[in-house]
């Protein structure tokens, strides 16, 4: 086990030289640059290519990446091109809303829907099961940026139970409502595929009561395809949600991302590609551990 | 007189000695520091935190604020400022002339990532700054140049904290202390900015104890606020200008226009007569009725109405559709087809472009629309490069309090300027120069009026629209100034929310 995760960690360095290589080229080759923003009347173009030099972005692209690779590697990711702050301490300061946020919602999210989803299963075709399939495609169907002002015209205006910024309870109930139907329908599915195998008929014959068979033997084996979700979806949890963050004005790590992308700042973008990628392969390797907990089945055992 | 006076004063003493304003911030806040920064939201909170030399006042003229007074010489090259001994900074320390010298001379600093330097250079040469005593300070300019005034108001940085430091990623920036009637308390990323009274204020103690700046990205969400007092103040689109409850609405001009700009290097807009027929193609009235519920004002010139250098006396292209198709026979051209550029997420821009294809098309003309992300249109409309690479674009300009429009009209500033279109008259560019040389006021009036008739002669935009600034503000704030172009907000000391 522990060889292997040391394996995962070693192969994280050419992924994200990779990642940061792919991300730097795409990022120049996107038509304008930074100090494309201040276009004012009254603002010369010789200031603009002034401060062009000044960041270095007069030297080639190529140039430009192994000065941004050098200096990432000592851990340095820069400053932003629009605060002048050092990136790493931007998204740091962005960070702890999102998570706020997103682990809210994804706790919520759970314990909804997993009893809801073994719930359709175990009693597929019932009024509960028909019931919660027409809700979660309504859910899924509704745009989540439609949702937030309508509960914001509902519930702040109208009924003034919330303010419309600054409140968790908005924002946590839209992620909610847009982000259950889809864990509902993997763990019904995935239900519904554990009690069609053989063991559990096996449980069954062997005159087990219904309850253990599906809390002792079936959800537990339901629950790898969830495991995998959760760990693929750690990024999110981090990442932030941009349309949700910026209708309740949330200062979390989506909007940063988006607003780096529109002011074309390098920096802000590398750095939260890199904390990305890094998210995203940690994700991989904690689902590959989950997997080993949820199923024994599994063993990331040494060669004997 | 005297019932009136003990009004005035009964009013004054009505107000809440603790009260909070919430103003609302439509973007993220970058730097709060005057030098560095370039965008409205941060230059909002600027405004309350620094000063400048001077100021202006609700008609745009320059009046007297770090600087008592100034004086120009007889030969238009020195200005002294005459600075005010009773000024401290928010941690204590005395305001001199130092200060006003250190921070001119760090913008001039081409490691410092000021777009503003170029202000401060004139032909190539930097304006020199003297300290000639404690509380006098001169500017001496390398020729006549009277826009000056303009540059003179930038807020002024502390020396004794920043001289030494590198100011771009100084965390000054972030932490800024200055002169003004605020003093700044905090700053939470993507949240909010939160300043408290000044008692040591020049111009007296502000009334309101503390001003707390939110961040709301979304337009929609500050009309909730608004609506339910969350928010103070806000910006509001013109398809929401309706009365709402405790709030009162706002509708002033600003000096703002948008227009629609030919490249007169491509062939297809080379006849004047071409550019004059479409001027007359553009129905203005139905174009700021549909987009704006006529919540603006047909433009016909490059000066905004409220500028003090505004004439009437111009060449105006009022809709006429039949004159338009007679100078398009006149021409001789046919089958006129082009591209217009406009920027993605601008929805007057865009809708504008949908309308004006419809009314070009009335007259045989058939224009396309390409819509772009911002950054990439900017990048091809100053493409270093003679011809450019575009047909029309729908843009705005946004043009400071001074009515210099060098920039924008001088052929010098093509290709490499913000003459993007290549506009290049030999006689405008005279009056440009002259503008900037002469020192009175009426005599630049009379040089730009001239200069504007000229260009609308040449039509080298199609002039649309002045758009109005619409604002609603909560009827528990009192001391607001006249709605004008300065905004609502201009003596803040005076803002005050009712008990």
């Amino acid at each position: 086990m522990r060889k292997f995760i040391l394996r995962r960690f070693i192969q994280l360095i050419p992924l994200l030289i990779g990642i940061s290589l792919i991300t730097f080229f795409v990022m120049h080759m996107a038509p304008g640059d930074p100090t494309a923003l201040f276009a004012d009347p009254s603002i010369k173009p010789e200031e603009l290519a002034r401060i062009r030099v000044n960041w270095g972005l007069d030297k080639p692209v190529i140039v430009q990446y192994f000065i941004w690779l050098k200096n990432a590697a000592k851990l340095d990711f820069g400053y932003s091109y629009i605060s002048g702050k050092p990136v790493v301490e931007e998204i740091f300061e962005r960070l702890p809303a999102t998570v706020l946020l997103m682990s809210i919602s994804f706790f919520l999210i759970l314990l909804i829907s997993i009893p809801v989803g073994v719930i359709s299963a175990v009693k597929k075709g019932s009024v509960f099961d028909n019931l919660f399939t027409v809700v979660s495609f309504i859910f899924m169907s509704i745009p989540s940026f439609w949702l937030a002002l309508i509960f914001m015209l509902v519930f702040s205006l109208k009924l003034g139970w919330f303010p419309p910024f600054g409140n968790i309870v908005l924002p946590c109930a839209v992620m909610v409502i847009s982000g259950l139907a889809g864990i509902t329908r993997y763990q019904r599915a995935s239900m519904l595929e554990v009690l069609n195998q053989e063991y559990i008929k096996v449980a069954r014959a062997k005159g087990l009561p219904e309850y253990l068979v599906i809390y002792k033997h079936a959800l537990r084996n339901s629950l790898i395809p969830i495991v995998t979700m959760l760990g693929l979806s750690l990024p999110d949890l981090f990442g932030g949600a941009f349309i949700i963050e910026t209708i309740f004005a949330w200062p979390g790590m989506g909007r940063l991302g988006v607003s780096a992308v529109f002011s074309r700042n390098y920096p802000v973008i590398m750095g939260i590609t890199v904390f990305t990628a890094v998210l995203i392969v940690f994700g991989n390797l904690l689902a590959d551990i989950g997997y080993a907990i949820v199923d024994p089945r599994i063993r990331y055992a040494e060669k004997k | 007189m005297i019932f009136l006076f003990a009004c005035i004063s009964a009013f004054a003493l009505d107000f809440d000695p603790d009260g909070r304003l919430i103003m609302s911030l439509g973007g993220e806040v970058s730097v709060v520091n005057p030098v560095l920064s370039t965008d409205t939201t941060s230059s909002a909170i600027e405004g309350v935190i620094f000063n400048g030399l001077v100021k202006v006042d609700k008609n745009l003229n320059f009046i007297p604020d770090l600087a008592k007074s100034w004086k120009v010489s007889r030969n238009g090259l020195t200005w002294t400022f005459n600075l005010r001994r009773d000024v401290a900074w928010h941690d204590g320390a005395p305001f001199t002339a130092d200060d006003v010298k250190f921070t001119f001379d760090t913008i001039l600093n081409p490691k410092v990532n000021s777009v503003r330097r170029g202000d401060y250079i004139i032909d190539g040469k930097p304006i020199k700054f003297k300290v000639v005593n404690r509380y006098t300070v001169q500017a001496i300019l390398p020729k006549p140049f009277s826009p000056f005034l303009t540059s003179a108001s930038m807020g002024i940085l502390p020396r004794h904290i920043l001289n030494g430091k590198e100011l771009d990623m100084s965390d000054f920036n972030r932490h800024p202390i200055g002169t003004g009637p605020f003093i700044f308390i905090e700053y939470k990323a993507g949240d909010h900015v939160l300043v408290k009274r000044n008692p040591k204020y020049y111009a007296g103690s502000p009334k309101l104890k503390e001003i707390l700046f939110k961040i709301i990205p979304d337009e929609n969400t500050a009309l909730v606020a608004l609506r339910s007092g969350s928010i103070d103040e806000t910006g509001i689109p013109p398809k929401d200008f309706h009365p709402i409850k405790h709030v009162n609405l706002y509708k002033y001009d600003a000096l703002l226009y948008t227009y629609l700009g030919f490249n007169l290097k491509s062939p297809k807009f080379s006849d004047v007569r071409v550019r004059q027929a479409l001027s007359y193609a553009v129905n203005r009235k139905q174009l700021i009725g549909l987009i704006f519920m006529g919540l603006a004002s047909p433009a016909y010139s490059p000066c905004a109405p409220v500028s003090w250098a505004y004439s009437d006396d111009v060449h105006k292209y009022e809709y006429d559709a039949q004159k338009a198709k007679e100078l398009l026979k006149q021409a001789g051209v046919k089958d006129l087809e082009f591209t217009v550029l406009v920027n993605q997420g601008n929805k007057e821009r865009e809708k504008a472009a949908a309308i004006l294809q419809q009314q070009f098309d009335k007259i045989g003309v058939k224009m396309n629309i390409r819509v772009l992300e911002w950054s990439a249109l900017l990048k091809i409309i100053n493409a270093r490069k003679d011809p450019k690479d575009f047909d029309a674009v729908i843009i705005g300009w946004s043009t400071g309090v001074d009515p210099d429009s060098y920039s924008i009209w001088h052929s010098s500033q093509y290709p490499g300027g913000l003459n993007f279109i290549g506009y290049s008259d030999p006689r405008v560019d005279k009056m440009l120069d002259a503008g900037r040389r002469e020192q009175s006021k009426a005599g630049r009036k009379g040089i730009y009026a001239k200069m504007y008739k000229e260009i609308t002669n040449d039509a080298p935009y199609v002039f649309l629209w002045y758009p109005n600034v619409l604002a609603g503000v909560r009827n528990r704030v009192g001391g607001l100034s006249e709605p004008g172009p300065a905004g609502l907000f201009m003596d803040i000391e005076k803002v005050y929310i009712k008990k």
